[in-house]
């Protein structure tokens, strides 16, 4: 009721004195950062390199983040309707200029702006857009935005619960879409390609969480697994003339294999010392690789590695005399997207069996015996569960199914080489599962998207690229600690919708 | 209070009888460097009898069922489990095997549950080797094989009698971690109960709870012991739950065994009384005998 009655006696008055106070620190501020990294443009003549100033950019950042502030004060304040009044036709305007300098339209506008960057001015129009969508939201909330952390935490958890709820439905909905993608005319080559690159991570974040979201045991050293898997089926082709198909459950053999072997060591390391360890495996693989030229080509790679035939049937252009290639077989002319599909359901395939073989899993005893050992160590030996072979099994299966995505990341590229197979992969596939909220399958997606998905197809804005996988990862830690999806769904329920009858 | 489903539970294939000598403790004796934590003690627990350790704060009962359990290696000394089919040697033993094949189940002293899994999964848990040879280690159970889905349709027959008995099975698919504290207290006993234990270990279960939980701990412990028909060895600080329910009691200080009986002998013994009890009773005692109690080697400050 409290809320209610706050809400009833109307906004505190503005203390104007302490806001442009906070505002003018914050200006200092963005001053102090600004001056020498935005200030200061050093410019590289052929003979010389000169500084010269930027100061009017520099001012233009200052008198942003001056005004930034009293809007977030005023959003703080409840004060909606003029943030609403002022962010609205500011953000519209900004808005159509940049349209139309994009168009060419109205180029003489183009000075009301304040940076020359295109780019910057779409970053600082998007932060108006939200502030104006945060104010509408409030409002229509009628609920005070300065809500206390366990009552913002509790009130996330109960959207995620039901997010959660009707995941059921929007789960298998995002699988009819994405099998249904390359049919719609939607379907070109890059949203393909995307498809297909987001479904890798995708299957390497269902099989992370199995490690990290329900054994609890951090590995940062995933990418090994990732990179063994790869290795196993373009050595096993390279050396034997095998194919795809037939290598698939040797590599998923031999990644399961690694897992349980680095998983040996590190049984008795926890939390940031496990981290540690399994970082240090992963650059040793891929230093492995780098070096033992004999075997992997080193930094050279290994190319030619064979593409997936559609039972037997290889999607080529042309074959041997005497064998028939897919398109002979079905008497359709060759086309090179056919391949792409081709490959976009193959991964699609193997990331559903990822994820229908972990979603029963942990519903299994040793699933949930994964989950008593994530939540205690010490409980789950006093009541029998041997830990070491269960985290073993959990380092195993997960890096079983790097071990798929590694084979078909190969076998897509037709070419891998240690480069690929970078700590920057780990941290990203690592950052999906923590993003996505440790355990859930959903959010798993929903940050593959997000992390993979979107940069891609903002390719143009690469050198922002990082900037926004920063502002993203810090932007979900500050409201979603716990991830975006960070509600667990209890594997059995005594008072199920099924028994509920013979329950009471 | 029905009767607990029949299970084919190879950890108990026939009882001993009451009395006889369950475990057996012989010159058990533990060193960390150079702080001898227990000191050769010797005692016997007693099948379908509740044995309870006691001695002041610092006196070894822990690190006893830290031996026991498979937590410490002991320096010294024999841990013997008597079945009816044969004795188990526990000093020898893989921490978890003490839980999952001689049947030794214990509690925390600080609650150890999954705080994150629902009360029902918490016991369900505790079933986890019988239900992984059901699951025919994971492999039958990922295709839904028919004889893994009764076992676990059991397993959680099995959890839900243990809840009614602790009173919890209305909160069944609460958190565990989101329970109140006396509540967490009974779940943990309900979970060592489901590993089907020969020998129950508690380490101070009454902690932490107001008078009338105490009473319906006392209860649940008597009715354990004679209808579940296991051992039952508890470390224990409340002597209204000690001296009503043990039927023998051990005590220990300073890592040695000072003396062992029934209530009544440990009550009177007056080396008990000087080292554990004279604390409590000081204020009562006449001014001559609290001096001399004061001069005797065993006071504490």
């Amino acid at each position: 009721m409290a809320v209610a009655d706050e809400a009833l006696a109307g906004p505190r008055p503005l203390n104007w004195r302490a806001i442009l106070i906070e505002a003018a620190l914050t200006a200092f501020v963005v001053f102090l950062l600004t001056i020498a990294l935005v200030g200061a443009d050093i410019v590289d003549f052929s003979d010389t390199v000169t500084v010269r100033p930027r100061l009017n950019d520099v001012i233009a950042a200052v008198i942003i983040a001056f005004l930034g502030r009293i809007v977030l004060v005023l959003l703080r304040e409840g004060r909606n309707r003029i943030v609403l009044a002022t962010m609205v036709p500011l953000a519209l305007a900004t808005f159509l200029i940049l349209l139309g300098g994009s168009l060419g339209i109205g180029a003489d506008l183009r000075h009301l702006l304040p940076f020359r960057d295109p780019v910057v001015c779409w970053i600082i129009d998007g932060a108006m857009i939200v502030f104006a969508l945060r104010a509408l939201w409030t409002m229509r909330r009628a609920v005070k935005v300065t809500l206390s952390d366990e009552a913002r935490e509790a009130r996330a958890d109960r959207t995620a619960a039901r997010v959660q709820r009707v995941a059921r439905m929007i789960g298998p909905l995002i699988f009819v879409a994405a099998l249904a993608l390359p049919l719609t005319p939607l379907a070109n080559r890059q949203i393909l390609d995307i498809g297909t690159l987001v479904m890798t991570y995708i299957m390497l974040g269902w099989g992370l969480n199995v490690v990290v979201g329900l054994a609890g045991l951090l590995d940062l050293g995933y990418v090994a697994f990732y990179a063994v898997g790869a290795y196993s089926f373009a050595l096993l082709a390279q050396f034997f003339g095998l194919g795809f198909w037939t290598c698939l459950p040797f590599a998923g053999l031999m990644s399961g294999t690694a897992g349980v072997l680095l998983g040996f060591p590190v049984l008795r390391l926890r939390g940031d010392y496990l981290a540690i360890v399994t970082l240090g495996f992963g650059e040793m693989v891929r230093l492995i690789l780098n070096n033992w030229q004999s075997l992997t080509g080193g930094p050279n790679g290994i190319s030619g590695v064979p593409r997936p035939t559609f039972f037997g049937l290889p999607l080529l252009p042309f074959v041997p005399e005497g064998h028939e290639s897919f398109f002979t077989f079905f008497h359709i002319p060759f086309t090179p997207e056919a391949r792409i599909v081709f490959l976009y359901y193959v991964i699609l395939g193997l990331a559903m069996i990822t994820n229908l073989f972990t979603m029963r899993i942990r519903r299994l005893p040793i699933g949930r015996a994964w989950e008593a050992l994530r939540e205690d160590e010490i409980a789950c030996r006093s009541l029998g569960i041997n830990p070491r072979n269960t985290k073993l099994t959990a380092f195993g299966i997960g890096a079983m199914f790097a071990g798929f995505a590694g084979s078909f990341f190969a076998t897509r590229q037709g070419f891998i080489s240690p480069e690929s197979f970078t700590f920057i992969e780990s941290a990203v596939i690592l950052a999906i599962v923590v993003l996505g909220g440790f355990g859930s399958q959903l959010g798993v997606v929903f940050a593959a998207i997000i992390l993979i998905g979107l940069p891609e197809f903002f390719r143009e804005l690469q050198l922002y690229r990082m900037l926004a996988f920063g502002a993203a990862m810090v932007t979900i830690m500050i409201w979603r600690p716990a991830g975006l999806l960070a509600h667990r769904e209890p594997t059995l329920k005594l008072f199920g919708a099924k028994s509920r009858g013979g329950a009471k | 209070m029905s009767a607990l489903p029949v299970r084919d539970e190879p950890a108990v294939p026939e009882l001993l009888p009451k009395g006889a000598p369950l475990l057996e403790v012989e010159h058990l004796t533990m060193r960390f460097g150079g702080l001898v934590a227990i000191d050769d003690v010797s005692f016997v627990a007693g099948a379908q009898s509740i044995t309870a350790i006691i001695g002041p704060n610092g006196a070894g009962k822990t690190t006893v069922f830290n031996c026991l359990t498979g937590f410490y290696k002991p320096t010294v000394g024999r841990l013997t489990l008597h079945h009816a089919s044969g004795d188990v040697l526990l000093e020898r033993m893989e921490g978890y095997r003490i839980a999952k094949q001689a049947g030794v189940a214990r509690t925390f002293q600080n609650i150890r549950l999954f705080p994150r899994m629902t009360v029902l999964e918490n016991l369900i848990v505790a079933q986890h080797n019988h239900l992984m040879r059901a699951s025919g280690f994971t492999f039958l159970g990922l295709f839904g094989y028919r004889g893994y889905r009764q076992a676990e349709r059991d397993a959680i027959e099995f959890a839900r009698a243990w809840l009614d008995k602790v009173g919890l099975a209305e909160r069944a698919d609460w958190e565990a971690g989101a329970l109140p504290y006396g509540a967490q207290r009974r779940l943990e006993i309900a979970r060592a109960m489901c590993i089907h234990p020969t020998l129950l270990c508690l380490d101070e279960p009454a902690a932490g709870l107001n008078p009338r939980e105490s009473a319906e701990l006392n209860s649940l412990l008597i009715e354990i012991r004679d209808r579940e028909k296991i051992g039952v060895l508890l470390i224990e600080h409340d002597m209204g739950v000690v001296m009503e329910i043990s039927d023998r009691i051990v005590v220990l200080d300073y890592g040695r065994k000072i003396a062992e009986g029934t209530p009544d002998q440990v009550r009177n013994d007056p080396t008990v009384i000087r080292a554990y009890l004279g604390e409590e009773e000081k204020d009562e005692l006449p001014g001559e005998i609290a001096r001399d109690l004061g001069a005797g080697p065993g006071e504490r400050g």
